[in-house]
């Protein structure tokens, strides 16, 4: 019955209803065997329109998270508990009860080891357990985004508004998703409407004048159905203070900016084995550094995607997508925008699975696609690429206790003919239907980007960063053991992680190339190998009286690279801090049919992190410094209060205890004190 | 249900696809942005690119009327849009000083000359990437020969440092030049600011920035028409900011004349390529 599983799954995409899968979780485990999607919706109760019920469902509750479908980590639809991939998924009730505005506000708050700090132009730079936005994929339903700034993709796009669950899978996997996806995959899948109508509306205010105000519109008929989603967010710049004599760089103000985000799903089903999804989305957001000339970045995405069941065995998804990332600057004076950079991708894919009866599946895969870059300050100032790859995976499900998933994957980049061959391997053992144990290699790569291999940059006369034609693919080993038990209302996980990572791609020390230079050069490098280990530690509980706790305790230990001649260099970005600590405890009561709360409080401890400095950029023989980063907690308290069916009344006290950094380094949390949100979502097609 | 077949289905998905692949390979929507063009002066108009970190600029408004009277378009033009460079002087007179020798105070007690007021190249420490540029001290100077000027001349610019020929400069609350009264006897009675000395304002390298050290040319620049555009460091990289008041110039032979500082921005974006408006005589 399995390739049954794996159809119905397909078909019904993120659409589950969460206790349909919680239901059907204990049917599989019991019976071995589960129905369709659409049998089983005919025969659940109303539950979901319960605003109570949701309390129970966030990822916290283990019945329901291990009955969640998840897609990343092998790139086919599998319950959580069965993905032979250990997955994180942070699901809509998570996202509720985070009240998190973009993937950055809800990265920091739920997982440890992610840390948001600024790169050296105060753009967000991530640091996913050692591994920097560069080597982390992010994904939209399965699709790459375009466009980068200080190698990291504009986590402003990616809004919470409308998303049904972010899957997370640590570790390197290129030999399923290609180049950057050395650290890690991140994927944010986004909601079908599956109701006749639905229109909710929603607003937040916060200090510094942030306003949020969210829409989203749905509509289902017989054959389809369409969800329009908008969102607006304002934050104002505002200053902050350091103290006197700082060791390092300091920031002196926090930039603000507009995002305005838009995006419609339309999806055509004539038929119960096909479907049509088309979709279309606008972004723009402008931070204003300099009055006379705020940067404008904006976004044009459109995509076209079939799933078609051919039989019951056997179902093939084909996509188009396309990704423009621009950045202008708006001339203010002369009402003049001029655009300096444009990224645009071209994809095209193909997917298909087979399913063989004892439950094995077979999946082959190929894409293509078309990378343009225009930058003003790039080499010749447009650069273009082809990409190809094919991939194919097979996912044995040897015993009752046993499986193991391997894939192979080629990959090629027509500029510089450069080509990869990517081998994964992943094995889990059940010893218990509760206990699950993890095992995994992957190897990762990243490709230079038409960036670092062309770029030419004069950096406001500092130096000038310098691309390098002869640059290689940084190559990542990804060795993964998790273990995951359960038991009650208890969840248990451990998991440990070796990466070794060659060829890292990072600009390197500073140079003169002449005596008479009066700027030094930035170049591009493939510096020498390095490590990073790791493990996390996590428990977890949700009790039939409303309370739910998480603990997850993150240890990183990210060695520096040095260059290739063993020199130790400054660092690109700040490293990893090696203690982290997630915290989350909530309680849930419905006091009367109309209303009720959730209180809930969030925590996060990081500790101190060291980084390698030059003492001067301009005469690298004098060495480095050792500089230290202190440790910092920030915790947030929120309440969310429940009236009626429709109406949700959110405020929370963030950064609860007032932290402010001494010095506002640049991976010092952005805060100046307490901060208190207010917001409301009314589901106006409950009030009626 | 609808009776669906494999070939509608390809039918179907290749349509889609191929619509969907339609759009550029080089990107949508070209037409949303701008195109960098030249700035073309208008009457009483200047166009200067005074980007340059080692070179002044000059200006002669007698020169400007001259020509505008003689109806020689073209050479009018040329004189709107062309300056000749005059580089700041560069190269070692004499031996460099490591520690103030005198220390003239400003009203604030903050050092405003530290070695006389010589001419030379004055080396400070910015605190570029703490609290910012107004946290500075001084580190060293080298004597140069002093700047070098065109006979004649009125005002002269060097990125947002401007001087003027003795001359002093009043700034008013009118933010347009059609907004003026009449003649500059309105002002007449107000108190204009002369040419002021400095020596860590006009900065003449970024070469050793990212540590802290800019060296500024010595010279006497007029702070008053200087803030028609201010520099600020944080952010890195600096934040311009243009002052839209119109400021008047009461030149060293009597004579007046207005100014606003239009745009700062090149047509590509760089800074301190400076489009002026002007009236003279005013």
């Amino acid at each position: 019955m399995k390739k049954h599983i794996l159809f119905s799954m397909l078909m019904a995409g993120a659409a589950w209803q969460p206790a349909v899968a919680a239901g059907i979780l204990d049917d599989v485990v019991t019976k071995g065997r589960m129905e369709r999607n659409g049998d089983m919706t005919a025969t659940m109760p109303s539950v979901s329109d319960s605003l109570a019920y949701e309390a129970y469902l966030d990822s916290i509750s283990r019945k329901f998270d291990l009955g969640e479908v998840v897609v990343t980590g092998t790139r086919t639809p599998k319950f959580l508990k069965d993905t032979p991939i250990q997955t994180r998924v942070i699901n809509s009730k998570d996202l509720a009860k985070l009240d998190a505005t973009n993937v950055q506000d809800l990265l920091q708050q739920e997982l440890p080891g992610v840390e948001f700090s600024y790169a050296m132009n105060l753009q967000t730079h991530l640091n996913f357990s050692g591994f920097g936005g560069q080597g982390v994929l992010f994904l939209v339903d399965g699709e790459r985004l375009a466009g980068e700034t200080m190698d990291d993709v504009d986590f402003t796009r990616l809004t919470m508004d409308n998303v049904e669950r972010i899957e997370i899978v640590k570790g390197a996997a290129s030999a399923l998703y290609g180049s950057n996806a050395t650290g890690g995959v991140i994927n944010i899948i986004t909601k079908q409407n599956k109701q006749p109508w639905t229109l909710n509306v929603n607003a937040r205010y916060a200090k510094h004048n942030e306003q949020r105000y969210g829409a989203s519109f749905g509509l289902n008929g017989k054959y389809w159905n369409n969800m329009l989603t908008a969102n607006f967010n304002r934050m104002d710049n505002y200053d902050v203070h350091s103290a006197a004599d700082p060791v390092t760089r300091i920031i002196s103000t926090v930039y603000g900016d507009k995002t305005l985000n838009i995006k419609d799903q339309l999806v055509w089903a004539p038929s119960k084995n096909f479907n049509l999804t088309g979709r279309a989305g606008y972004f723009f957001r402008e931070t204003v550094r300099s009055a006379d000339q705020p940067e404008r970045y904006r976004d044009f995405s459109g995509g076209l995607r079939m799933n078609w069941s051919i039989s019951d065995s056997d179902d093939l998804q084909a996509s188009y997508a396309f990704d423009q990332y621009d950045k202008s600057d708006y001339q203010r004076i002369t009402r003049l925008d001029i655009r300096d950079y444009s990224n645009v991708q071209n994809s095209l894919r193909l997917l298909y699975n087979h399913s063989f009866d004892r439950g094995d599946v077979l999946t082959v895969g190929s894409d293509l696609m078309h990378d343009y870059l225009y930058n003003t300050n790039l080499e010749g100032e447009t650069r273009k690429q082809n990409s190809f790859d094919v991939f194919a995976q097979y996912d044995w499900h040897i015993t009752y206790k046993w499986e193991a998933v391997a894939a192979l994957r080629y990959d090629y980049f027509s500029d510089g003919r450069d080509s990869h061959v990517t081998p994964k391997l992943n094995i889990c053992y059940k010893p218990l239907y509760n206990l699950a144990i993890r095992a995994g290699y992957g190897m990762g790569f990243r490709a230079p980007t038409l960036k670092e291999k062309y770029y030419n940059f004069d950096m406001s006369g500092i130096w000038i960063v310098e691309g390098n034609a002869n640059l290689k693919s940084e190559v990542s080993h990804n060795f993964n053991l998790s273990a995951e038990y359960t038991k009650g209302h208890y969840n248990f996980t451990a998991s440990m992680y070796y990466n070794k990572v060659k060829n890292k791609l990072s600009t390197s020390a500073p140079y003169f190339k002449s005596p008479t230079d009066k700027l030094p050069y930035l170049p591009y490098s493939n510096l020498d190998d390095y490590s990073v280990c790791g493990g996390e530690i996590g428990a977890q509980a949700r009790w039939n009286n409303g309370l739910g706790a998480r603990f997850i305790y993150a240890y990183t230990k990210e060695q520096l690279a040095k260059d290739k001649k063993g020199n130790t260099i400054n660092n690109q970005y700040i490293p990893a801090r090696e203690h982290a600590l997630n915290v989350r405890v909530d309680y849930d009561r419905q006091f009367t049919k109309h209303y009720g709360m959730n209180i809930g409080l969030q925590g996060r401890v990081l500790s101190g992190v060291k980084n390698v400095e030059y003492k001067d950029y301009y005469d690298v023989s004098q060495g480095t410094v050792s500089v230290s980063y202190p440790a910092y907690t920030i915790w947030k308290l929120s309440l969310s209060q429940r009236i009626g069916k429709a109406v949700k009344v959110n405020a929370a006290l963030d950064n609860l205890f007032g932290y402010k950094p001494k010095y506002y380094y640049l991976n010092s949390p952005i805060t100046d004190g307490v901060t208190f949100q207010v917001g409301m979502s009314i589901d106006i097609d409950k009030l009626l | 249900m609808m009776n669906w077949n494999k070939r509608n289905h390809l039918k179907t998905t290749v349509a889609g696809l191929g619509l969907m692949m339609l759009t550029a390979c080089n990107g949508i929507f070209d037409d949303i942005y701008d195109k960098p063009e030249e700035i073309v002066p208008a009457k009483g108009q200047i166009v200067m690119d005074a980007t340059s970190w080692t070179d002044w600029y000059y200006v002669d408004l007698d020169r400007l009327h001259q020509l505008a009277t003689s109806g020689d378009e073209a050479a009018l033009l040329k004189a709107q849009t062309e300056f000749e460079a005059y580089p700041i002087p560069m190269q070692a007179t004499g031996d460099r000083v490591d520690t103030p020798t005198t220390a003239d105070e400003g009203k604030d007690g903050k050092v405003i000359a530290t070695q006389g007021k010589k001419a030379g190249l004055y080396m400070y420490w910015f605190d570029v990437f703490g609290v910012g540029i107004k946290n500075n001290t001084f580190s060293f100077f080298e004597p140069t020969a002093g700047q070098t000027t065109p006979e004649n001349w009125t005002f002269a610019v060097h990125r947002n440092n401007v001087r003027t020929n003795g001359g002093a400069v009043l700034e008013t609350t009118y933010t347009s030049m059609d907004e003026l009264p009449e003649s500059s006897e309105a002002f007449r009675n107000m108190t204009f600011t002369e040419d002021e000395w400095s020596e860590n304002a006009v900065w003449n390298s970024q070469d050793q920035m990212l540590q802290g050290y800019v060296p500024s040319q010595g010279i006497e620049v007029n702070k008053v028409l200087s803030s028609w555009l201010s520099m600020e460091i944080p952010p890195m990289p600096p934040s311009f900011s243009l002052n839209r008041h119109v400021f008047i110039l009461r030149l060293k032979n009597g004579n007046y004349a207005a100014l606003q500082l239009e745009n700062y921005l090149s047509p590509n974006g760089k800074k301190c390529y400076l489009t002026i408006n002007y009236k003279y005589p005013y």
